[in-house]
């Protein structure tokens, strides 16, 4: 018994070291440290709320791209894998290590607003990312309006079905305020004209949920003009589903979040006849952390303007939405 | 089950597990029948579809139920179905290499980590849902790790940082198209033959019966000289084969690799076998009961899906109807 107790120790111990060596070597996951070498005038601490999702993946790759042009700062990543518990003890850990600035993307409003004020009250500028904390303590709020988004893309699809048609709503997770607001949004976009919405399902943001549910669609509707998606890849799911149908090219799929490697990829082959793009503001969190830290004043809150990808405009970056 | 002298072969013959799953089923089936949802129900295309829907369900939980008669369970298989889906994505796509080099890899990664379970429950004494819940929070880890935490997709990123857009490989589109005139999905078939495979072991071989001798009692099947350690890095090693399987048919259908694919896959998985009437106790139940499991689950999830019933309705009724037919698989007239 003794020997095994060992030997499994002993498995342990080697298992984790052989975790932390190969992390180490990794650029990506996890608590790491970007940036030039120690001679960073500047350590920013940056607390993402889960790293599950590719669009917070990608925000991270915005701050550390723009990050590394500014050698006079260094980044320190810490992700609370979808943890409020856990995020609240990431920012007093930055706080305790005395970081020069904290960019936090929150979970949840509540259970983070007390770790967020008592930063911001010891005096170190706290940049609010993407989620909203409660209250005012904290510098600057960055962030995109998802029912701004989602009235644009309700407006677009009216305008591109030339105000008639039938409409399938593939919904993100609606106890979700992303996918509330991008429903709330699309339903003003699209008040006034004679779209019909003959189906709607909850897809959690999920591609195989999607591609189930247009299934469904499919099956009950012999003509479908449009699927409007909260997400990229439910558009995906939804494409695939059509696909698989023979059905694909009698309908067209509109999403949102165009990220580069995802929404605009699928706008170039032609299987997105629209991507609205649901910005990071990682690149904006840097630039404003620099002038905070060079003594300059900026506003309580940023709103990010939002681009749409089409076919007929991805070769040109996208086209700016217009601020209403 | 009472083997009652005096009860009439009907009575005996309508208590036998695979009559009271075939119930349930058939209920399940009625209710779509009922609910067609405009005569959707009653079109071939929407039963193509459930079967190839429940596919990846199916294949996981074969390996399911040949660890749940050696009376273990296996959380694992929605991360391993993840690392392969990742892996799967990364030989093909961004690799390049030929279809039959990759599926023997990721048959073989899924097979090693399955067999690291069996490895620590035989030879270190572990309980199974230790064992699995560990060997699950590590493979979620290594996809994550594999893929960079990124989807593998055919936007392949450049050296620039530019994303180039590459064909999906030939392998991909045959695991995601129809066959037989348009009339079954491939990754059904993969399902049949992953139940066939399990079939096969459970009924024709030697190991299969040493699987429900170890269910039934670990002590006496090592006394009657079984190979108890062997036979159980056995069962978690095909679980592991069958998460490789399941893995690539997700991947295929996605066109990419997602490290967060399958989260909480096992809970459906063994939900089906459940429903089917292997008992978690081990050393009862077999691969077919696992089929008629698949099929009610398959079922409520279209026809609940066709009729468009809300996320919250639906949940409830999901589990309603689990409870219900287990507790139809458990009374004993």
């Amino acid at each position: 018994m003794k020997k095994k107790a060992l030997y499994g120790m002993l498995l342990t111990v080697i298992s984790i070291s052989c975790i932390i060596l190969s992390c180490g070597g990794n650029a990506d996951n996890g608590d790491k440290d970007t940036g030039g070498a120690d001679g960073a005038r500047w350590v920013i601490g940056m607390s993402q709320c889960n790293l599950g999702e590719p669009w917070r993946v990608q925000m991270n790759a915005d701050i550390r791209k723009a990050a590394e042009a500014h050698p006079e700062i260094r980044v320190v990543f810490k992700d609370a894998q979808n943890d409020n518990l856990r995020q609240r003890s990431h920012v007093e850990e930055f706080v305790r290590t005395g970081v020069d600035l904290l960019i936090i993307s929150p979970k949840e409003a509540a259970p983070l607003t007390a770790p967020v004020a008592e930063a911001h009250k010891k005096g170190i500028p706290v940049i609010v990312l993407d989620r909203r904390v409660l209250g005012e303590d904290y510098t600057v709020f960055i962030g995109a309006d998802n029912r701004k988004i989602g009235r644009a893309a309700g407006e677009w699809i009216a305008r591109r079905l030339d105000g008639r048609g039938r409409v399938v709503e593939l919904k993100g997770l609606m106890t979700s305020t992303p996918g509330q607001d991008r429903h709330t949004g699309f339903i003003e976009g699209i008040r006034g004209s004679a779209l019909e919405i003959i189906f709607e399902a909850d897809m959690k943001w999920l591609e195989p949920a999607a591609r189930q549910e247009m299934e469904s669609a499919l099956a009950r509707f012999d003509r479908i003009d449009l699927v409007y998606a909260h997400n990229d890849p439910g558009a995906h799911g939804a494409w695939l589903a059509a696909r698989a149908a023979g059905r694909e090219s009698d309908i067209l799929f509109v999403g949102i979040d165009a990220l580069p490697q995802e929404g605009q990829v699928y706008v170039q082959r032609g299987v997105l006849a629209a991507s609205f793009e649901y910005p990071t503001g990682g690149a904006e969190a840097i630039e404003t952390a620099l002038k905070i830290l060079n003594g300059e004043q900026v506003p309580k809150e940023i709103t990010l303007p939002s681009r749409v990808f089409t076919p007929g405009n991805i070769e040109q970056g996208g086209e700016w939405l217009e601020n209403r | 089950m009472s083997l009652d002298p005096g009860r009439s072969r009907l009575g005996r013959y309508l208590a036998s597990p695979a009559v009271r799953a075939l119930a349930a089923l058939v209920v399940v089936f009625a209710l779509g029948l009922l609910f067609n949802a405009d005569g959707a129900f009653l079109k071939w295309g929407t039963h193509r579809d459930m079967f190839r829907q429940v596919a990846v369900y199916g294949i996981l939980s074969c390996g399911m139920t040949l660890v749940i008669i050696t009376g273990g369970i296996d959380l694992s298989v929605g991360s391993i179905l993840a690392l392969n889906a990742v892996l799967f994505s990364l030989f093909s796509i961004h690799l390049g290499w030929p279809p039959a080099l990759v599926v023997a890899a990721c048959i073989a990664a899924g097979t090693a980590l399955g067999a690291v379970s069996g490895g620590l429950i035989s030879r270190f004494g572990i309980q199974p849902f230790i064992a699995t819940l560990a060997m699950m929070v590590f493979a979620r880890g290594l996809a994550k790790q594999v893929s960079g935490g990124q989807k593998v997709s055919t936007a392949v990123q450049q050296a620039d940082g530019a994303y180039r857009y590459v064909e999906t490989p030939g392998i991909f589109d045959f695991l995601n198209s129809k066959v037989l005139g348009d009339n079954i999905a491939v990754v059904t078939l993969v399902m049949l033959i992953c139940l066939a495979l399990s079939w096969v072991v459970l009924e024709k071989l030697r190991w299969g019966r040493y699987l429900y001798a170890i269910g039934g009692s670990e002590e006496a099947a090592r006394l009657s000289g079984v190979p108890v350690g062997g036979v159980k890095v056995l069962a978690y090693a095909l679980s592991g084969l069958f998460c490789a399987l399941a893995g690539i048919c997700q991947a295929a259908q996605e066109l990419q690799g997602d490290p967060e694919a399958g989260t909480a896959y096992e809970l459906s998985a063994i939900a089906i076998v459940v429903i089917g009437g292997t008992s978690l106790r081990g050393g009862r139940g077999g691969v077919g009961l696992t089929l008629l499991g698949i099929l009610t689950i398959g079922y409520l999830e279209k026809i609940l899906s066709i009729n468009a019933v809300g996320e919250q309705s639906r949940l409830m009724l999901t589990g309603a109807i689990i409870i219900i037919a287990v507790l139809f698989q458990k009374r004993q007239s």
